[in-house]
């Protein structure tokens, strides 16, 4: 058990090197991808700026407030991204044109050899700068001391938060084992996840319980920024919780999928 | 080495009615319908044995594929390769197996070939010689360096093709599965891929299952044959067993008279009816005979009193009508289409 964790970690290290190898191949698709995105974050951190020119408050937080939670959303979301990506291709076309059995006839597990295909998607680079960035830059404004508790829980934090955009993404991309393909649903939940980036308190109550407690969105960002930003536990407790029982059913399904899978043609 | 125990694999498909009337019902209300692709396949493969298997399409050859490869999992039955049940033991399964599926790709698509056998080098664990001695081996068969440093992507099918072969064997596999291995190949390259596998064959006792519409790969590649057909076996022994099952075979002659090969072919269909002859290229004349009515003897007895032979050789029988009879054998005699019977026919 423990030597295939070992060979599955030297593996993930090995094939991470050849996909920051095949970077290098893709210059053009890299700079590309990371420019649409700053291009993206800058227009999101504008809107919010023009909010505040009008009202100095929204839902109880302020600019930098806001600023701090966009930031922080990128950083499991970028994370989740750049290990996870290859998801999007199970959800399109993998079980659809019957391309999916490559993963199961070689000698590791098949949804890390699904991942490991597409290690460091370059957009994710950008990602985690940028959320990095907005993080320490707005955190300074406010003058944000955390307490070395804090401290010590903010990478878990990432982690965990990481693990749930993972989930989301599995049980989705995993439901094209039934449904031929699921980008559709894919693109839904990943839309949802958006709405994490600013504070929940602004939304309606249905869409909150909806963020935390069905697409549980809302502890990859919001529930530990609270945490963060004022120190109060809240529902950050729940946390590991969220994430473990996220994670197990969506690899459930992954599970029960890959044994139902038919390969299409001959 | 390899066994099928009563192997079913059913599919369930949607029926769906023609026309954008027809999509819409299918919409609310689905039917399915069962297909039976394998049905009750049993059958034991000897470690070491280079089986062809065969079957028209829609037999059922891919999906029992696919499911000793633990690719798919049987709706009923069981399979066993190397003791191990494929589809429950994916990963120790995919560690003493090698498989090509001609129509689909397994190496990274946007890598190049040398890049994909390094991640393979380490994903199989593949000792350091072994390596250096099977690409050594891929470089003088199938010329794998020429594929360069190109992404997969961008080769030809013949290009990528040789690299799944190469790929498939890197490890030394005990057991190779190969669906259609040599489409897209030219004849040298056939010939080399051959070559390889029976190579390979000799050296490692690699058990070879093989699935291909080229006659002429199974019989250069293999000795015994299981013939599926409609899901179920209908012939399991060796090429020749198979072989000997014609009920045609045929005699090629070339002879030193001066008769007009019309009247030479006339000539022999009357003196051994139910015999086909027809002028065949180079002057020789082809002749048919069916099995149960004469023997080669007889025929050849025939010709030499009739001809002045100076060439004569008997082909093996066609490997393909062999299989379009086995085929046809098995099946019910076709429904005479329906007469409606109204009163204009009544009438007539």
């Amino acid at each position: 058990m423990t030597r295939a964790l070992w060979r599955h970690v030297r593996l993930a290290f090995f094939l991470g090197g050849v996909g920051l190898h095949r970077l290098s191949a893709y210059r053009v698709d890299f700079v590309l991808g990371a420019g649409a995105f700053l291009i993206r974050v800058g227009l999101q951190t504008a809107v919010v700026g023009l909010v505040f020119r009008q009202i100095p408050v929204l839902g109880g937080w302020s600019y930098h407030e806001v600023l701090f939670l966009l930031g922080f959303s990128l950083l499991p979301r970028g994370l989740d991204h750049l290990f996870t990506d290859q998801l999007w291709e199970l959800g399109r076309k993998l079980v659809q044109r019957g391309e999916f059995h490559r993963y199961l006839i070689r000698p590791v597990n098949p949804l890390f050899s699904l991942l490991s295909e597409r290690f460091f998607h370059p957009d994710a680079l950008g990602e985690l700068a940028v959320g990095t960035f907005l993080v320490i830059w707005s955190g300074s404004s406010i003058g944000l001391d955390l307490t070395p508790l804090q401290w010590a829980v903010a990478p878990l934090l990432v982690l965990c938060g990481a693990l749930i955009h993972t989930s989301v993404k599995l049980l989705f991309a995993s439901l094209s084992f039934w449904t031929v393909t699921s980008l559709p649903s894919m693109y839904a939940a990943n839309q949802v996840s958006e709405f994490a980036a600013y504070p929940l308190d602004i939304y309606h109550s249905s869409l909150r319980a909806l963020l935390t407690w069905v697409l549980p969105f809302a502890f990859t960002s919001y529930v530990p920024c609270v945490y963060l930003l004022t120190g109060a536990a809240g529902l950050v407790v729940w946390l590991p919780v969220v994430t473990a029982g996220a994670l197990a059913l969506a690899l459930a399904v992954w599970r029960r999928g890959v044994n139902a899978y038919e390969m299409t043609g001959s | 080495m390899i066994v099928a125990e009563n192997l079913v694999k059913e599919f369930r498909l949607a029926e769906r009615k023609p026309g954008l009337a027809g999509s819409l019902a299918t919409l609310f209300t689905r039917k399915h319908r069962i297909v039976r692709a394998v049905d009750g396949v049993s059958f034991t493969l000897p470690a070491g044995s280079k089986t062809a298997y065969i079957g028209a399409n829609g037999a059922g050859k891919s999906t029992t594929i696919k499911m000793l490869t633990g690719i798919m999992t049987p709706t009923s039955g069981r399979c066993l390769v190397r003791g191990i049940e494929p589809y429950r033991h994916r990963k120790d399964n995919a560690r003493g197996i090698g498989v090509v599926f001609g129509q689909r790709s397994q190496l990274w698509w946007d890598l190049s070939v040398p890049d994909s056998f390094r991640i393979l080098h380490r994903i199989y664990e593949i000792p350091g010689p072994v390596y250096r001695r099977n690409l050594a081996l891929y470089r003088e068969l199938l010329d794998i360096d020429a594929l360069g440093t190109t992404p997969v992507r961008q080769l030809s099918l013949g290009q990528r093709m040789r690299a799944e072969i190469a790929a498939s064997l890197l490890h030394d596999p005990p057991v190779v599965f190969w669906d259609e291995p040599t489409i897209g190949l030219d004849m040298v390259l056939k010939d080399a891929v051959r070559h390889l596998v029976n190579h390979v064959h000799r050296e490692l006792g690699t058990t070879v299952v093989l699935t291909s519409h080229d006659i002429t790969d199974i019989a250069a590649i293999c000795d015994s044959a299981l013939v599926v057909d409609r899901g179920r076996v209908v012939h399991q022994g060796s090429i020749r067993d198979l072989l000997r099952t014609a009920d045609r075979r045929s005699v090629l002659f070339d002879h030193r008279d001066t008769t007009a090969p019309e009247r030479a072919c006339a000539g022999i269909e009357q003196g051994l009816p139910g015999v086909s002859a027809s002028p065949a290229e180079d002057g020789r004349i082809r002749v048919d005979y069916p099995v149960d009515r004469f023997t080669s003897r007889q025929v050849l007895a025939f010709l030499l009193e009739r001809f002045d032979l100076v060439d004569c050789y008997a082909p093996e029988p066609d490997l393909e009508d062999v299989l379009r009879r086995i085929y046809g054998g098995g099946r019910p005699e076709p429904v005479p289409a329906e007469i409606p019977c109204g009163p204009a026919a009544g009438g007539a």
